[in-house]
Protein backbone atom coordinates (compact mmCIF):
# COMPACT_ATOMS: atom_id res chain seq x y z
CA UNK A 1 0.00 0.00 0.00
CA UNK A 2 2.98 2.27 0.61
CA UNK A 3 4.19 1.95 -2.98
CA UNK A 4 0.73 3.05 -4.02
CA UNK A 5 0.92 6.14 -1.79
CA UNK A 6 4.35 6.93 -3.21
CA UNK A 7 2.99 6.70 -6.76
CA UNK A 8 0.04 8.93 -5.92
CA UNK A 9 2.18 11.53 -4.14
CA UNK A 10 3.21 13.60 -7.20
CA UNK A 11 -0.31 13.45 -8.66
CA UNK A 12 -1.83 14.64 -5.38
CA UNK A 13 0.80 17.37 -5.07
CA UNK A 14 -0.06 18.77 -8.52
CA UNK A 15 -3.81 18.54 -7.87
CA UNK A 16 -3.42 20.40 -4.58
CA UNK A 17 -1.23 23.05 -6.18
CA UNK A 18 -3.80 23.72 -8.93
CA UNK A 19 -6.73 23.69 -6.48
CA UNK A 20 -5.03 26.04 -4.03
CA UNK A 21 -3.88 28.27 -6.90
CA UNK A 22 -7.42 28.68 -8.17
CA UNK A 23 -8.73 29.09 -4.63
CA UNK A 24 -6.27 31.96 -4.09
CA UNK A 25 -7.23 33.45 -7.45
CA UNK A 26 -10.99 33.33 -6.79
CA UNK A 27 -10.47 34.73 -3.29
CA UNK A 28 -8.34 37.54 -4.71
CA UNK A 29 -11.15 38.32 -7.15
CA UNK A 30 -13.50 38.83 -4.24
CA UNK A 31 -14.79 35.33 -3.52
CA UNK A 32 -15.45 34.24 0.04
CA UNK A 33 -12.62 31.80 0.90
CA UNK A 34 -14.97 29.66 2.93
CA UNK A 35 -17.88 29.45 0.51
CA UNK A 36 -18.70 26.33 -1.45
CA UNK A 37 -18.92 28.29 -4.66
CA UNK A 38 -15.25 29.29 -4.41
CA UNK A 39 -14.28 25.63 -4.03
CA UNK A 40 -16.53 24.57 -6.91
CA UNK A 41 -14.89 27.21 -9.10
CA UNK A 42 -11.49 25.90 -8.02
CA UNK A 43 -12.55 22.42 -9.07
CA UNK A 44 -13.76 23.79 -12.42
CA UNK A 45 -10.34 25.42 -12.83
CA UNK A 46 -8.69 22.09 -12.08
CA UNK A 47 -10.70 20.40 -14.84
CA UNK A 48 -9.88 23.13 -17.33
CA UNK A 49 -6.15 22.91 -16.58
CA UNK A 50 -6.00 19.11 -16.75
CA UNK A 51 -8.11 18.79 -19.88
CA UNK A 52 -6.35 21.64 -21.66
CA UNK A 53 -3.02 19.98 -20.93
CA UNK A 54 -4.35 17.03 -22.92
CA UNK A 55 -5.36 19.02 -26.00
CA UNK A 56 -2.03 18.36 -27.77
CA UNK A 57 -2.69 14.64 -27.39
CA UNK A 58 -6.17 14.96 -28.87
CA UNK A 59 -5.01 17.11 -31.76
CA UNK A 60 -2.15 14.75 -32.48
CA UNK A 61 -4.61 11.88 -32.62
CA UNK A 62 -6.97 13.65 -34.99
CA UNK A 63 -4.15 14.70 -37.31
CA UNK A 64 -2.88 11.16 -37.54
CA UNK A 65 -6.38 9.83 -38.16
CA UNK A 66 -6.70 12.28 -41.06
CA UNK A 67 -3.39 11.07 -42.42
CA UNK A 68 -4.62 7.52 -42.30
CA UNK A 69 -7.06 8.45 -45.07
CA UNK A 70 -4.18 8.04 -47.46
CA UNK A 71 -3.94 4.34 -46.89
CA UNK A 72 -7.69 3.75 -47.09
CA UNK A 73 -7.33 1.76 -50.33
CA UNK A 74 -4.99 -0.63 -48.56
CA UNK A 75 -7.36 -0.95 -45.62
CA UNK A 76 -10.30 -1.53 -47.94
CA UNK A 77 -8.32 -4.23 -49.72
CA UNK A 78 -7.83 -6.00 -46.39
CA UNK A 79 -11.49 -5.59 -45.47
CA UNK A 80 -12.54 -7.01 -48.81
CA UNK A 81 -10.25 -9.96 -48.34
CA UNK A 82 -11.97 -10.86 -45.07
CA UNK A 83 -15.45 -9.83 -46.08
CA UNK A 84 -18.13 -12.05 -44.63
CA UNK A 85 -15.68 -14.01 -42.51
CA UNK A 86 -16.87 -13.52 -38.97
CA UNK A 87 -15.05 -16.30 -37.16
CA UNK A 88 -12.55 -15.34 -34.50
CA UNK A 89 -9.44 -16.36 -36.40
CA UNK A 90 -10.29 -14.41 -39.53
CA UNK A 91 -11.10 -11.32 -37.48
CA UNK A 92 -7.83 -11.64 -35.62
CA UNK A 93 -5.87 -12.06 -38.83
CA UNK A 94 -7.68 -9.06 -40.31
CA UNK A 95 -6.88 -6.88 -37.31
CA UNK A 96 -3.25 -7.96 -37.45
CA UNK A 97 -2.98 -7.05 -41.11
CA UNK A 98 -4.77 -3.75 -40.61
CA UNK A 99 -2.52 -2.70 -37.74
CA UNK A 100 0.57 -3.73 -39.66
CA UNK A 101 -0.62 -1.67 -42.64
CA UNK A 102 -1.05 1.39 -40.41
CA UNK A 103 2.40 0.90 -38.92
CA UNK A 104 4.00 0.61 -42.36
CA UNK A 105 2.25 3.77 -43.54
CA UNK A 106 3.42 5.61 -40.43
CA UNK A 107 -0.12 6.68 -39.49
CA UNK A 108 -2.55 5.33 -36.96
CA UNK A 109 -6.18 6.36 -36.48
CA UNK A 110 -6.37 5.16 -32.89
CA UNK A 111 -6.06 7.39 -29.86
CA UNK A 112 -3.66 5.18 -27.84
CA UNK A 113 -4.19 3.96 -24.30
CA UNK A 114 -1.85 6.07 -22.20
CA UNK A 115 -3.90 9.32 -22.12
CA UNK A 116 -6.99 7.38 -21.01
CA UNK A 117 -5.13 5.64 -18.25
CA UNK A 118 -3.53 8.83 -16.99
CA UNK A 119 -6.99 10.22 -16.19
CA UNK A 120 -7.86 7.41 -13.78
CA UNK A 121 -5.15 8.14 -11.17
CA UNK A 122 -5.95 11.85 -11.50
CA UNK A 123 -9.55 11.21 -10.48
CA UNK A 124 -8.40 8.87 -7.72
CA UNK A 125 -5.93 11.50 -6.52
CA UNK A 126 -8.70 14.10 -6.41
CA UNK A 127 -10.91 11.79 -4.34
CA UNK A 128 -8.03 11.28 -1.90
CA UNK A 129 -7.22 14.99 -1.71
CA UNK A 130 -10.84 15.90 -1.03
CA UNK A 131 -11.29 13.11 1.51
CA UNK A 132 -8.17 14.24 3.40
CA UNK A 133 -9.26 17.88 3.31
CA UNK A 134 -12.65 16.78 4.51
CA UNK A 135 -11.06 15.18 7.58
CA UNK A 136 -9.15 18.43 8.16
CA UNK A 137 -5.87 16.71 7.44
CA UNK A 138 -3.16 18.73 5.66
CA UNK A 139 -2.42 17.41 2.17
CA UNK A 140 0.96 16.41 0.77
CA UNK A 141 1.80 19.90 -0.46
CA UNK A 142 0.17 23.30 -0.61
CA UNK A 143 -3.17 22.30 0.92
CA UNK A 144 -2.51 23.35 4.51
CA UNK A 145 -4.55 22.43 7.54
CA UNK A 146 -6.13 25.89 7.50
CA UNK A 147 -7.33 25.43 3.90
CA UNK A 148 -8.47 21.87 4.64
CA UNK A 149 -10.59 23.17 7.51
CA UNK A 150 -12.02 25.85 5.22
CA UNK A 151 -12.95 23.18 2.70
CA UNK A 152 -14.51 20.83 5.21
CA UNK A 153 -16.68 23.66 6.53
CA UNK A 154 -17.62 25.08 3.13
CA UNK A 155 -21.19 24.78 1.94
CA UNK A 156 -22.86 25.59 -1.33
CA UNK A 157 -25.54 28.27 -0.84
CA UNK A 158 -25.15 27.73 2.90
CA UNK A 159 -27.02 24.41 2.92
CA UNK A 160 -25.11 21.90 0.78
CA UNK A 161 -21.76 20.82 2.28
CA UNK A 162 -19.40 19.77 -0.54
CA UNK A 163 -17.92 16.88 1.39
CA UNK A 164 -21.22 15.00 1.67
CA UNK A 165 -22.21 12.08 -0.50
CA UNK A 166 -25.74 11.20 -1.53
CA UNK A 167 -25.64 8.50 1.13
CA UNK A 168 -24.81 11.15 3.77
CA UNK A 169 -27.70 13.22 2.48
CA UNK A 170 -30.11 10.39 3.06
CA UNK A 171 -28.55 9.53 6.42
CA UNK A 172 -29.02 13.07 7.68
CA UNK A 173 -32.29 13.62 5.88
CA UNK A 174 -30.91 16.74 4.21
CA UNK A 175 -33.16 17.49 1.26
CA UNK A 176 -30.87 20.08 -0.41
CA UNK A 177 -27.97 17.59 -0.46
CA UNK A 178 -30.17 14.85 -1.93
CA UNK A 179 -31.60 17.29 -4.45
CA UNK A 180 -28.21 18.58 -5.62
CA UNK A 181 -26.79 15.04 -5.81
CA UNK A 182 -29.73 13.85 -7.92
CA UNK A 183 -29.54 16.92 -10.15
CA UNK A 184 -25.80 16.40 -10.71
CA UNK A 185 -26.36 12.73 -11.50
CA UNK A 186 -29.09 13.57 -13.99
CA UNK A 187 -26.93 16.12 -15.81
CA UNK A 188 -24.06 13.63 -15.86
CA UNK A 189 -26.25 10.85 -17.22
CA UNK A 190 -27.58 13.11 -19.95
CA UNK A 191 -24.16 14.46 -21.02
CA UNK A 192 -22.50 11.04 -20.90
CA UNK A 193 -25.35 9.42 -22.82
CA UNK A 194 -25.39 12.16 -25.44
CA UNK A 195 -21.60 12.11 -25.95
CA UNK A 196 -21.53 8.35 -26.30
CA UNK A 197 -24.48 8.38 -28.66
CA UNK A 198 -22.84 11.04 -30.80
CA UNK A 199 -19.61 9.07 -31.07
CA UNK A 200 -21.39 5.82 -31.79
CA UNK A 201 -23.95 6.93 -34.31
CA UNK A 202 -22.03 9.61 -36.13
CA UNK A 203 -18.30 9.20 -35.78
CA UNK A 204 -17.80 5.53 -36.55
CA UNK A 205 -17.23 3.92 -39.91
CA UNK A 206 -19.46 1.06 -41.08
CA UNK A 207 -16.52 -1.28 -40.52
CA UNK A 208 -16.27 -0.18 -36.89
CA UNK A 209 -19.99 -0.73 -36.48
CA UNK A 210 -19.54 -4.33 -37.59
CA UNK A 211 -17.10 -5.18 -34.83
CA UNK A 212 -18.35 -7.04 -31.75
CA UNK A 213 -17.08 -4.13 -29.65
CA UNK A 214 -19.86 -1.99 -31.08
CA UNK A 215 -22.63 -4.20 -29.73
CA UNK A 216 -21.06 -4.11 -26.29
CA UNK A 217 -20.90 -0.34 -26.53
CA UNK A 218 -24.60 -0.23 -27.30
CA UNK A 219 -25.49 -2.31 -24.26
CA UNK A 220 -23.25 -0.21 -22.04
CA UNK A 221 -24.97 2.93 -23.15
CA UNK A 222 -27.83 1.84 -20.94
CA UNK A 223 -25.71 0.62 -18.04
CA UNK A 224 -23.74 3.87 -17.62
CA UNK A 225 -26.59 5.69 -15.80
CA UNK A 226 -26.67 2.96 -13.17
CA UNK A 227 -22.90 3.31 -12.69
CA UNK A 228 -23.20 7.04 -12.27
CA UNK A 229 -25.97 6.67 -9.72
CA UNK A 230 -23.83 4.30 -7.66
CA UNK A 231 -20.86 6.67 -7.82
CA UNK A 232 -23.05 9.60 -6.80
CA UNK A 233 -24.05 7.52 -3.81
CA UNK A 234 -20.41 6.88 -2.88
CA UNK A 235 -18.39 9.98 -3.84
CA UNK A 236 -18.58 13.43 -2.20
CA UNK A 237 -20.31 16.22 -4.14
CA UNK A 238 -16.94 17.92 -4.69
CA UNK A 239 -15.71 15.02 -6.84
CA UNK A 240 -19.01 14.89 -8.66
CA UNK A 241 -18.51 18.49 -9.74
CA UNK A 242 -15.14 17.49 -11.15
CA UNK A 243 -16.73 14.66 -13.06
CA UNK A 244 -19.58 16.78 -14.31
CA UNK A 245 -17.39 19.59 -15.66
CA UNK A 246 -15.09 17.02 -17.20
CA UNK A 247 -18.09 15.41 -18.93
CA UNK A 248 -19.27 18.71 -20.33
CA UNK A 249 -15.73 19.43 -21.55
CA UNK A 250 -15.66 16.08 -23.35
CA UNK A 251 -19.07 16.73 -24.88
CA UNK A 252 -18.08 20.10 -26.30
CA UNK A 253 -14.77 18.74 -27.56
CA UNK A 254 -16.53 15.80 -29.19
CA UNK A 255 -19.07 18.05 -30.91
CA UNK A 256 -16.23 20.17 -32.31
CA UNK A 257 -14.42 17.05 -33.51
CA UNK A 258 -17.54 15.61 -35.14
CA UNK A 259 -18.18 18.90 -36.90
CA UNK A 260 -14.68 19.79 -37.98
CA UNK A 261 -12.59 16.66 -38.02
CA UNK A 262 -14.84 13.60 -38.29
CA UNK A 263 -13.48 10.07 -38.63
CA UNK A 264 -12.90 9.46 -42.33
CA UNK A 265 -15.63 7.23 -43.77
CA UNK A 266 -18.11 7.85 -40.96
CA UNK A 267 -21.56 9.36 -41.23
CA UNK A 268 -20.26 12.62 -39.76
CA UNK A 269 -17.61 12.82 -42.48
CA UNK A 270 -20.26 12.39 -45.20
CA UNK A 271 -22.39 15.06 -43.54
CA UNK A 272 -19.41 17.39 -43.45
CA UNK A 273 -18.67 16.82 -47.15
CA UNK A 274 -22.32 17.50 -47.98
CA UNK A 275 -22.17 20.71 -45.92
CA UNK A 276 -19.03 21.88 -47.69
CA UNK A 277 -20.53 21.03 -51.09
CA UNK A 278 -23.67 23.07 -50.30
CA UNK A 279 -21.47 25.94 -49.22
CA UNK A 280 -19.56 25.83 -52.50
CA UNK A 281 -22.84 25.84 -54.39
CA UNK A 282 -24.11 28.84 -52.46
CA UNK A 283 -20.93 30.71 -53.23
CA UNK A 284 -21.35 29.90 -56.90
CA UNK A 285 -18.25 27.76 -57.17
CA UNK A 286 -18.22 24.67 -59.34
CA UNK A 287 -18.48 21.43 -57.39
CA UNK A 288 -15.23 19.65 -56.67
CA UNK A 289 -14.24 17.85 -59.84
CA UNK A 290 -15.46 14.29 -59.92
CA UNK A 291 -12.23 13.21 -61.53
CA UNK A 292 -10.12 14.38 -58.61
CA UNK A 293 -12.11 12.28 -56.22
CA UNK A 294 -10.37 9.26 -57.63
CA UNK A 295 -12.59 6.27 -57.94
CA UNK A 296 -11.70 3.31 -55.85
CA UNK A 297 -9.94 0.80 -58.04
CA UNK A 298 -11.91 -2.35 -57.50
CA UNK A 299 -9.47 -4.93 -56.34
CA UNK A 300 -9.81 -8.26 -58.03
CA UNK A 301 -9.00 -10.85 -55.45
CA UNK A 302 -8.04 -14.29 -56.51
CA UNK A 303 -8.97 -16.52 -53.68
CA UNK A 304 -8.73 -19.59 -55.80
CA UNK A 305 -6.06 -20.64 -58.20
CA UNK A 306 -7.09 -20.84 -61.83
CA UNK A 307 -7.48 -24.53 -62.50
CA UNK A 308 -5.42 -25.78 -65.46
CA UNK A 309 -7.45 -27.30 -68.23
CA UNK A 310 -6.56 -30.59 -69.76
CA UNK A 311 -5.91 -30.54 -73.50
CA UNK A 312 -8.75 -32.01 -75.36
CA UNK A 313 -8.04 -34.94 -77.56
CA UNK A 314 -7.70 -33.98 -81.22
CA UNK A 315 -10.89 -35.78 -82.14
CA UNK A 316 -12.98 -33.50 -79.87
CA UNK A 317 -11.37 -30.18 -80.70
CA UNK A 318 -13.74 -27.76 -82.31
CA UNK A 319 -11.45 -26.19 -84.87
CA UNK B 1 -2.25 -33.02 -4.18
CA UNK B 2 0.19 -31.49 -6.64
CA UNK B 3 -2.77 -30.47 -8.72
CA UNK B 4 -4.29 -28.34 -5.95
CA UNK B 5 -0.83 -26.97 -5.19
CA UNK B 6 -0.54 -26.01 -8.83
CA UNK B 7 -3.94 -24.29 -8.61
CA UNK B 8 -2.80 -22.41 -5.53
CA UNK B 9 0.35 -21.32 -7.36
CA UNK B 10 -1.78 -20.00 -10.21
CA UNK B 11 -4.28 -18.28 -7.92
CA UNK B 12 -2.63 -14.81 -8.02
CA UNK B 13 -2.59 -14.71 -11.80
CA UNK B 14 -6.15 -15.96 -11.99
CA UNK B 15 -7.24 -13.15 -9.66
CA UNK B 16 -5.53 -10.68 -12.00
CA UNK B 17 -7.17 -12.40 -14.97
CA UNK B 18 -10.57 -11.98 -13.32
CA UNK B 19 -9.95 -8.24 -12.84
CA UNK B 20 -8.76 -7.78 -16.40
CA UNK B 21 -11.60 -9.81 -17.90
CA UNK B 22 -14.17 -7.72 -16.07
CA UNK B 23 -12.37 -4.54 -17.13
CA UNK B 24 -12.48 -5.72 -20.74
CA UNK B 25 -16.17 -6.56 -20.47
CA UNK B 26 -17.41 -3.49 -18.62
CA UNK B 27 -15.09 -0.48 -18.83
CA UNK B 28 -13.14 -1.03 -22.03
CA UNK B 29 -16.17 -0.82 -24.38
CA UNK B 30 -16.89 2.66 -23.04
CA UNK B 31 -13.83 3.95 -24.85
CA UNK B 32 -14.29 2.04 -28.09
CA UNK B 33 -11.22 0.97 -30.07
CA UNK B 34 -8.37 3.16 -28.93
CA UNK B 35 -5.26 1.00 -28.86
CA UNK B 36 -2.64 1.54 -31.51
CA UNK B 37 -1.39 -2.03 -31.31
CA UNK B 38 -2.62 -5.52 -31.94
CA UNK B 39 -3.36 -7.16 -29.53
CA UNK B 40 -4.73 -4.22 -27.55
CA UNK B 41 -3.01 -3.18 -24.32
CA UNK B 42 -5.50 -4.97 -22.07
CA UNK B 43 -5.40 -8.13 -24.17
CA UNK B 44 -1.60 -8.00 -24.17
CA UNK B 45 -1.49 -7.60 -20.39
CA UNK B 46 -4.00 -10.42 -19.98
CA UNK B 47 -1.88 -12.78 -22.07
CA UNK B 48 1.32 -11.62 -20.38
CA UNK B 49 -0.11 -12.36 -16.92
CA UNK B 50 -1.48 -15.71 -18.09
CA UNK B 51 1.81 -16.82 -19.57
CA UNK B 52 4.46 -15.01 -17.52
CA UNK B 53 2.84 -14.67 -14.11
CA UNK B 54 1.63 -11.67 -12.13
CA UNK B 55 4.87 -9.77 -11.53
CA UNK B 56 6.40 -10.11 -14.98
CA UNK B 57 2.96 -9.81 -16.59
CA UNK B 58 2.18 -6.51 -14.89
CA UNK B 59 5.69 -5.27 -15.71
CA UNK B 60 5.25 -6.19 -19.39
CA UNK B 61 1.76 -4.69 -19.46
CA UNK B 62 2.87 -1.43 -17.84
CA UNK B 63 5.70 -1.07 -20.34
CA UNK B 64 3.29 -1.76 -23.18
CA UNK B 65 0.88 0.95 -21.97
CA UNK B 66 3.79 3.39 -21.78
CA UNK B 67 4.55 2.46 -25.39
CA UNK B 68 0.95 3.13 -26.43
CA UNK B 69 1.14 6.92 -26.71
CA UNK B 70 -0.04 9.18 -29.55
CA UNK B 71 3.42 9.32 -31.09
CA UNK B 72 3.85 5.56 -31.29
CA UNK B 73 3.69 3.88 -34.69
CA UNK B 74 1.56 1.01 -33.41
CA UNK B 75 1.32 -2.27 -35.32
CA UNK B 76 1.44 -5.87 -34.27
CA UNK B 77 3.11 -6.41 -30.90
CA UNK B 78 2.78 -9.82 -29.28
CA UNK B 79 3.94 -10.84 -25.82
CA UNK B 80 7.42 -12.35 -25.58
CA UNK B 81 7.30 -16.13 -25.79
CA UNK B 82 7.57 -17.61 -22.31
CA UNK B 83 10.48 -20.02 -22.31
CA UNK B 84 9.83 -23.30 -20.54
CA UNK B 85 12.25 -24.13 -17.76
CA UNK B 86 15.01 -26.61 -18.38
CA UNK B 87 15.19 -29.62 -16.11
CA UNK B 88 18.05 -29.82 -13.64
CA UNK B 89 19.63 -32.68 -11.73
CA UNK B 90 19.64 -32.85 -7.96
CA UNK B 91 23.14 -31.38 -7.91
CA UNK B 92 21.99 -28.48 -10.05
CA UNK B 93 23.35 -29.42 -13.46
CA UNK B 94 21.18 -28.44 -16.39
CA UNK B 95 19.74 -31.22 -18.49
CA UNK B 96 18.97 -31.06 -22.17
CA UNK B 97 15.22 -31.49 -21.85
CA UNK B 98 12.38 -29.39 -20.53
CA UNK B 99 11.18 -29.59 -16.95
CA UNK B 100 8.25 -31.97 -16.64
Amino acid sequence: MDIFALLMWPIKWVIEAILVGFHTLVTALGGDPGSGLTWVLSIVGLVLVIRSAMIPLTVRQIVSSRKSLEIQPEIQRIQKKYKGKKDQFSREAMQRETMEAYRKAGTNPFASCLPLLIQMPIFLGLVQVLTDANNRMPGVGLLTERLATLFSESTLFGVVPLHMTMADGFAEGSLPVIGVAILLTLIMVVTQFYTQLQIMTKNQTPAMKESPMYKQQRILLYIIPVFLLVSAWLFPLGTMFYWLVSNIYTLVQQLIIINKLPTPGSEAALAREARLARKRQRMGLPPIDEATAAEEPSVELKTQRQQPRAKRPKSRRED
Amino acid sequence: MSRSLQRLRLLPRNICVAILVSYRAVISPLYGDVCRYYPSCSSYTLQAIQQHGVVRGIWLGARRILRCHPWAAGGVDDIPEPHPRLATTRAGFVLAHKEQ
